[in-house]
């Protein structure tokens, strides 16, 4: 028998502005409940500054837990923010076959990906200029990710479990596929004349 | 007698040499201004040693750059100038890491080769154990076409140097002084771009790569912070008075990059910049063409 495996869910919501909704949405109960019917054991959040929705939320959903299950079916732990990036969490991910909800940053999206992990990413809509909603919507066409809705990540937490078999891979390989594509060395080199 | 110079202090004088002076201005603009469509030049030997400077900018803009240089040849683009602004201790401190993360990457190669060497005469002395006055030969052949076609990983605190710009613009700074700021920052831009700091003041170069290192850059590489636009901008003023061969040489030519968070719109940055740079590349199709002349290769970063 194997040891009893445990199964991560990482949360993101950014070093910068507070990402509160996504707090609260990840630790409600349709969640919580997604999270468990998917097999998970642990959930950790990067909350930011926002420590003390953090920790409201946080006894809440433990007391709906206890009241549903009769005992604390995910281990919810949390830190702020970690200045040499998220490295460590995304490979918990990895190893426990895991799956990252984080924030439309671009910086996170690029860095979750590279590790080749289900990732749901949530548009801030409460920001002004809305470029991440488009971002999270052409990443979800091309395969790379799922679009989580702030109201109900329920049904994303659910498709995550399939994604993670079609998912395209990440950053995408520069040939093939429908028309011609170039690394960025590939162009440097052509701008200066370099053949070889 | 002629008349005195006085005599062609008049109005219609100045109005005529101002006229003079525009034309030959704007003659001047149209001929550096890169054309419509990037046409790459026919491909030549490339030069021994080459600069490149990238333009890096607050935290999104720096972390993008690193993700886009990952396959950077040091062998081809052997001097590198990282411009920061002034406070941006991050974009600094990244600069570094991938300028050690290099030399690591290098290093490691260069064991793997040399192993693979000693593996190669391990099996040249188990084919011919006797004497062969051919086989030394052959062995020196075939290190120099290892060795020979091969040139130099240029890594190492020689081989780069960050150099810090004032802000162009501060956070919350009022609007009225961006002008000067800005022109501060302009005018602090030639000296990064004429030369990175001699190993040795006063010192001539003494190898290819000291030599470009001290001479304007090959290429410069940005993908949309504020200084980027002063950056490209500087580099067409030494391109207007032709110094040190901008123009003539070919040199500075400019790649931008749009964000790959843009998908849809081009940024402030991009916008201003879309005519002026030799190549501006977007990573969404839907930007392709944009302002005339946007490349679409895919995502690049």
């Amino acid at each position: 028998m194997d040891a009893p495996s445990i199964k991560v869910c990482f949360v993101t919501t950014g070093a910068t502005a507070p990402f509160t909704n996504l707090i609260e949405s990840v630790l409600s109960p349709t969640s919580l409940e997604a999270l468990k019917q998917g097999g998970y054991t642990h959930l950790l959040v990067q909350y930011g500054s926002a420590k003390y929705v953090m920790d409201k939320h946080v006894e809440l959903a433990s007391k709906w837990m206890k009241k549903e299950f009769g005992k604390e079916v995910l281990v919810v732990d949390g830190f702020d923010f970690n200045q040499d990036g998220l490295k460590e969490q995304f490979m918990l991910v990895q190893q426990s076959r895991g799956l990252v909800i984080s924030h439309a940053g671009s910086g996170s999206i690029l860095e979750a990906l590279r590790f080749q992990i289900p990732l749901i990413v949530v548009p801030n809509t409460q920001l002004l200029d809305n470029h991440q909603e488009d971002l999270a919507i052409a990443m979800e066409r091309s395969q790379y990710l799922l679009r989580g809705d702030i109201m109900n990540l329920a049904p994303a937490i659910q498709n995550s479990a399939t994604f993670r078999n079609k998912m395209a891979q990440f950053p995408p390989v520069t040939s093939g596929k429908q028309r011609e594509t170039k690394s960025f060395a590939a162009i440097m080199d052509e701008t200066m004349g370099f053949l070889d | 007698m002629a008349p005195p110079l006085s005599a062609l202090y008049t109005w219609s004088f100045v109005l005529t040499l101002l006229i003079m002076l525009v034309l030959a201005a704007t003659l001047r603009v149209l001929a550096i201004l890169p054309s419509p469509k990037f046409r790459r030049k026919p491909f030549g030997r490339r030069p021994i040693a080459s600069r490149v400077m990238i333009v890096l900018g607050s935290g999104g803009h720096t972390h993008e750059m690193f993700y886009l240089l990952r396959d950077l040849d040091t062998r081809k683009y052997t001097h590198r100038t990282y411009v920061v602004s002034s406070g941006d201790a991050f974009s600094a401190q990244r600069a570094a890491e991938f300028e050690k993360a290099l030399e690591v990457r290098e290093k490691e190669r260069a064991k793997d080769k040399a192993n693979a060497d000693a593996d190669a005469d391990v099996d040249m002395e188990d084919v011919d154990g006797r004497e062969d006055p051919g086989k030394e030969d052959y062995k020196k052949r075939i290190s120099e076409r290892r060795n020979g076609n091969q040139r130099r990983a240029c890594t190492g605190p020689d081989h780069y140097n960050i150099t810090t710009l004032p802000r162009a613009r501060r956070i919350h700074q009022s609007l009225l002084t961006t002008p000067f700021t800005s022109l501060l920052t302009l005018v602090s831009t030639f000296r990064p771009l004429l030369s990175s700091t001699p190993l040795l003041p006063n010192a001539p170069p003494s190898t290819p790569y000291e030599a470009a290192a001290q001479d304007l850059p090959d290429m410069i590489i940005t993908n949309g912070p504020a200084t980027a636009v002063i950056v490209i901008l500087a580099s067409l003023v030494l391109k207007f008075f032709d110094i040190r061969g901008a123009m003539s040489k070919d040199k500075c030519k400019t790649v931008y990059v749009e964000s790959f968070a843009r998908v849809s719109r081009l940024s402030l940055s991009g916008k201003l910049l879309v005519r002026f740079v030799d190549r501006f590349v977007v990573q969404w199709g839907e930007l392709e063409g944009k302002g005339g002349r946007a490349e679409f290769w895919g995502v690049l970063v």
